[in-house]
């Protein structure tokens, strides 16, 4: 049986690591609260650009051929032959199941596609994402050629991709998330949508923890592209919280001041819907077919921005909620630990007691 | 349309941008940049969508007096009573860094001269080197 002096010393480094849980999770709250605020503070901007690019759907000019479809190459369906993924996980550990469970999700979806017989391309976000995917995953090769006219002033570039896995990774956005700069994704999403038109790839899914409030939250895989209705969200497969999980997020919300409820929508967020549908004719400065040639790729990047955002703001949520259980979790063991102390301090007493008492009874 | 109108010949200008609302103002006048040129709107103009291009959205009169804000592509409605104005980059001209700025210029122009027979390059190389000059022109002070 353990001393009292090595219990003690057990107690002490418990209330240290209680301390430390404590205060990380209460960074996280801090975290999280803003993370809330830019997610809706980037609301209007996405709002709006959807309201322009519906009323301009709704103008016949766009609609081209015989077959009357819009015409972009974002909105083209072809048969799924090469999917893309993009995985949105965390930077750091410490969220509980947080990043294995986008991982998880991730994986069951590239099995689901490898099994349909279609070629996956995985493009992790965060570091956990990508350390894992890189391991399991050989990364994607292009080749550059070069080409020089006879007069040698123009060169011809061209990038060609070769294949050699069914499954394979590519991109490096391992910081991307913990300074979200709206630059950033802007080009990563630029990418995409070159692949996408160039048909290197035939549809985009996002996998990402979207995020309402602290207590309603889900993964979620997200159709991004093709495109098929604008301003919703195409969601092919999703896991929500269990009732477990709602209660111990609830819990570590109460205790860290943070409000359970969705935010309420803002003046400007109301406007932001009326924006570009007033009823009546616009004066288009330039042909409403370049402004909708213009606005989808900036569509592309607002949706995977949101995305960002949600998960971002999951994850300090996630981690919040993970940090208050390992501090309820040192509690009960602090707890557990003083009463086998003071039981080990009292029989050694009683023992001694004993010792004396029965010494003086056989004087 | 009822609510918003008001009758103080004052245009509500709002600037938006990706990460946040940048500004939410009033103004007698707003010249904005437009991809074609730039434009003035009154109170009472015409409604109007248009593509902005680089430059800057100058604010004239209102309550909180002349105001000026660099911004690069977006676009912006026009209403009688309202201007939104919806920028994918926005800042005030003493917020940019001209260091950047000259990098830009200059990652602008080499993708110019490597931009080799592809058109989709030049416009891109185009854009970047126009939205670095008009950075440059807002942050000293001359702006056309």
């Amino acid at each position: 049986m353990a001393n009292v002096l090595d219990l003690r010393r057990r107690i002490r480094s418990v209330k240290n690591t209680r301390q430390i849980t404590k205060a990380m999770k209460m960074v996280s709250a801090a975290k999280l609260r803003r993370a809330q605020e830019r997610a809706m503070l980037a609301r209007p901007y996405a709002q709006m650009l959807t309201n322009v690019l519906e009323s301009l759907v709704r103008r016949t000019d766009l609609y081209g051929g015989e077959s009357g479809d819009v015409m972009h190459p974002l909105l083209v369906e072809r048969e799924e032959k090469n999917v893309l993924v993009i995985v949105v996980a965390g930077d750091k550990g410490f969220a509980g199941a947080f990043n294995s469970n986008i991982t998880k999700a991730a994986q069951n979806f590239i099995d689901a596609r490898r099994a349909m017989g279609q070629n996956v391309d995985v493009e992790p976000v965060g570091r956990k994402a990508r350390d894992l995917f890189r391991k399991r995953y050989p990364t994607a090769v292009y080749d550059k050629t070069e080409e020089h006219y006879d007069n040698d002033l123009s060169t011809h570039y061209e990038t060609i991709r070769r294949r050699s896995a069914p499954v394979e990774v590519l991109g490096e956005h391992q910081t991307l998330l913990l300074k979200l700069d709206i630059a950033e994704v802007s080009a990563m999403s630029h990418s995409i949508v070159e692949r996408y038109e160039r048909a290197e790839i035939d549809s985009v899914y996002v996998v990402y923890n979207e995020f309402k409030s602290v207590i309603s939250q889900r993964l979620v895989v997200e159709k991004l592209l093709p495109i098929r209705k604008l301003g919703s969200h195409e969601i092919t497969a999703s896991e929500e919280m269990s009732e477990e999980q709602k209660e111990a997020a609830a819990r570590a919300a109460k205790t860290a001041g943070i409000s359970v409820n969705e935010p309420e929508e803002s003046v400007v967020e109301a406007e932001a819907k009326k924006f570009g549908t007033a009823e009546v004719d616009y004066i288009f400065d330039q042909s409403p077919a370049r402004l909708f040639k213009h606005l989808m790729p900036r569509y592309v990047t607002t949706q995977i921005f949101h995305a960002f955002l949600e998960s971002v703001a999951a994850e300090h949520a996630a981690r919040m909620t993970a940090m208050d259980s390992a501090t309820n979790n040192a509690g009960d063991m602090i707890d557990a630990l003083s009463l086998t102390m003071n039981r080990v301090r009292q029989a050694a007493i009683t023992k001694e007691i004993i010792e004396i008492v029965s010494g003086a009874a056989a004087l | 349309m009822a609510e918003t109108v008001n009758n103080s010949g004052l245009l509500t200008v709002r600037l938006v941008t990706p990460d946040r609302v940048l500004a939410d103002v009033t103004a007698e006048a707003v010249e904005l940049p437009s991809m074609s040129g730039y434009m003035e709107a009154l109170y009472g103009h015409a409604p109007l969508l248009a593509e902005l291009g680089a430059g800057e959205v100058r604010l004239h009169g209102g309550t909180s007096g002349d105001q000026k804000f660099f911004v690069a592509w977006g676009f912006v409605e026009v209403l009688p009573e309202r201007v939104t104005i919806l920028a994918e980059t926005a800042m005030h001209p003493n917020e940019i860094d001209k260091a950047e700025a000259q990098q830009e210029l200059q990652a602008g122009e080499k993708m110019w001269h490597e931009a080799g027979d592809n058109g989709e390059q030049y416009d891109a190389a185009n854009a970047l080197t126009r939205q670095a000059e008009e950075k440059l022109a807002s942050a000293e002070g001359r702006s056309t």
